[in-house]
């Protein structure tokens, strides 16, 4: 690993104002960032420490009708928050289910949101794909059984992170603060518009810039009969990004389905609103049935490669799945 | 502890980052102040370090001191620089668990944490965990179940089952398997590890 110079800020303002430096990156827990400058991906000449910025490590607690929380909450704090699993277990969920108990005890919430994509040819130094400001991406005439089946058009990568897809079904929001000059000014960014396709910036995949740092995460505190999942298939059971997942939130009254939210994740480069699937099932009436079809039309427009069609019966799967047990929290009396 | 600057380049303010580390505040020196005077007005920018930095941190209940580089990783301080072998690397990149230790009872991949993350926290490595001669449970539970084969996996799954049973003092085997699912043995001794795991529980219940 390069050596480089660490920044030790002491809140989210100083961290903003030193993140304004050339070649510099963002550190959470490291998780991520470490590992790609061991593998010489990432070579930053200065890291900011976001640990040692104390107004990051906010507690999870409610506000104003919202759960709030610091950005560099721990995937396992998220897990065991009985408050999150009480009005959003699919929250829980999602962060119970990503990678090891030891990620997680690192892991941090807005880590996870903008950390880099798994794309072995992204990965590995000796690819100069598109994504690192080559000419091509491999993964179209390459190896793509884990790639996109979905707006895989320039770069195929899959977006990875687990709360991503959940957080913008609850309608997260990202507070964060930006350094212009040696003025600070927080800002707000609904989850929902934080993805940038690679159509629009192949290099990055969220709209942060330098000299901007995700403070702390919120969502609504959804209604009672509301009701949250989130759904991933694997090829192993622990260890492992997800193969395809899908975030639901289903309202109900009077037994029929009063409004839906379903994002995909893991099958395209940004997390996926499945609008249309969600205005098909306002109206009607949850049932295995009516899951079982809003799977099948998840998958329209689908556009697999050479190795990864499997993809498309696994993300039909992850749809009914997480409609089914959203639908399920939703009669329970909501959460 | 006292209050000089760096020797690396780019030092901002090692006192600073002292007082943001936790770590008792060091005196505050000419140079500090120096610099501070020469500042324009605004905000005064983060503590900085380059280079070999002493960080202090607790290991195995004792107050250590060691200098390195920011990117040395927690794993690489153990084994290269104090000696502490116990803490194998294998991946190297936070996908075998070899390398678990506890961070403030927390397992965590010592081989993606920068040892200066470690700055007045509390590590625990498998060479904390016996007393005297007295070796912990969840060891006592691999030596009688024969838990191992090539035992390169072992300190990091001892570790996993120690955090795991400080936790939950009788886990079922779901629970065992959650609570490895960090760690990979390439021998499978899996099923032997479960049962040291009911033996660690039975040993630690003061049972026989």
């Amino acid at each position: 690993m390069k050596d480089f110079t660490y920044v030790l800020p002491k809140d989210a303002a100083e961290a903003a104002r030193a993140a304004a430096a050339p070649n510099c990156a963002l550190k959470g827990a490291g998780t991520d960032l470490v590992d790609r400058m061991k593998e010489g991906v990432t070579r930053p000449d200065t890291v900011v420490n976001l640990l040692t910025a104390t107004d990051l490590r906010s507690p999870i607690r409610e506000e104003n009708g919202r759960i709030v929380m610091g950005g560099a909450i721990t995937l396992a704090e998220v897990a065991e928050s009985e408050l999150i699993r009480k009005v959003a277990p699919g929250l829980a969920d999602a962060a119970a289910e990503a990678a090891t108990p030891q990620i997680r005890n690192r892991g941090t919430v807005a880590g996870n949101l903008c950390q880099r994509p798994r794309c072995w040819y992204f990965r590995n130094d000796t690819y100069a794909c598109s994504k690192k400001g080559g000419e091509t991406c491999y993964s179209i005439e390459g190896e793509n059984k884990y790639h996109a089946i979905f707006e895989n058009v320039t770069c195929n990568i899959v977006h990875p992170s687990n709360l991503a897809p959940i957080l913008q079904v609850l309608g997260g929001t990202l507070h964060v603060v930006t350094a212009k000059g040696t003025d600070v000014v927080p800002s707000d960014i609904a989850v929902k518009d934080f993805w940038v396709r690679p159509e629009e910036d192949i290099s990055r995949e969220n709209i942060l810039v330098a000299g901007q740092v995700i403070r702390e995460v919120s969502f609504p505190i959804p209604r009672g009969t509301t009701g949250s999942s989130y759904v991933e298939t694997r090829e192993k059971a622990s260890f492992d990004w997800a193969l395809t997942s899908c975030a639901a939130a289903l309202t109900l009254e009077g037994g029929k389905i009063a409004s839906a939210s379903v994002v995909l994740s893991s099958v395209a480069p940004t997390p996926l609103q499945l609008e249309a699937v969600e205005k098909w099932l306002v109206g009607k009436a949850p049932s295995d049935a009516l899951f079982r079809e809003a799977g099948t039309k998840a998958t329209d427009g689908a556009t697999p490669m050479r190795d990864n069609a499997y993809k498309i019966t696994l993300t039909a799967v992850v749809v009914r799945r997480a409609l089914s047990a959203a639908a399920a929290r939703a009669t329970g009396g909501g959460k | 502890m006292g209050g000089h600057a760096d020797e690396g380049k780019g030092s901002v303010s090692r006192r600073g980052f002292l007082k943001s580390a936790g770590v008792a505040a060091a005196a505050t020196s000419l140079i500090d102040d120096a610099k501070k005077a020469m500042e324009p007005v605004g905000p005064a920018p983060a503590a900085a370090v380059r280079g070999e930095t002493e960080i202090r941190f607790k290991l195995n209940g004792k107050e250590t001191v060691a200098k390195v580089p920011p990117s040395m990783t927690l794993l690489e301080l153990l084994r290269e620089r104090l000696d502490m072998t116990g803490t194998k690397q294998v991946c190297d990149r936070g996908a075998c668990g070899a390398c678990t230790v506890h961070l403030d009872g927390r397992t965590v991949n010592s081989c993606l944490l920068l040892a200066m993350d470690a700055t007045g926290r509390d590590v625990t490595t498998v060479e904390g965990l016996a007393v005297g001669d007295r070796l912990h449970p969840v060891q006592q539970g691999f030596v009688e179940e024969d838990a191992m084969q090539c035992g390169f996996c072992t300190p990091g799954m001892v570790m996993s089952c120690a955090a795991l049973l400080a936790k939950n003092p009788a886990p079922t085997r779901a629970e065992c398997a959650e609570g490895i699912s960090g760690n990979i043995c390439r021998c499978g001794t899996y099923l032997n590890i479960f049962r040291a795991m009911d033996r660690a529980s039975a040993l630690a219940k003061g049972g026989k």
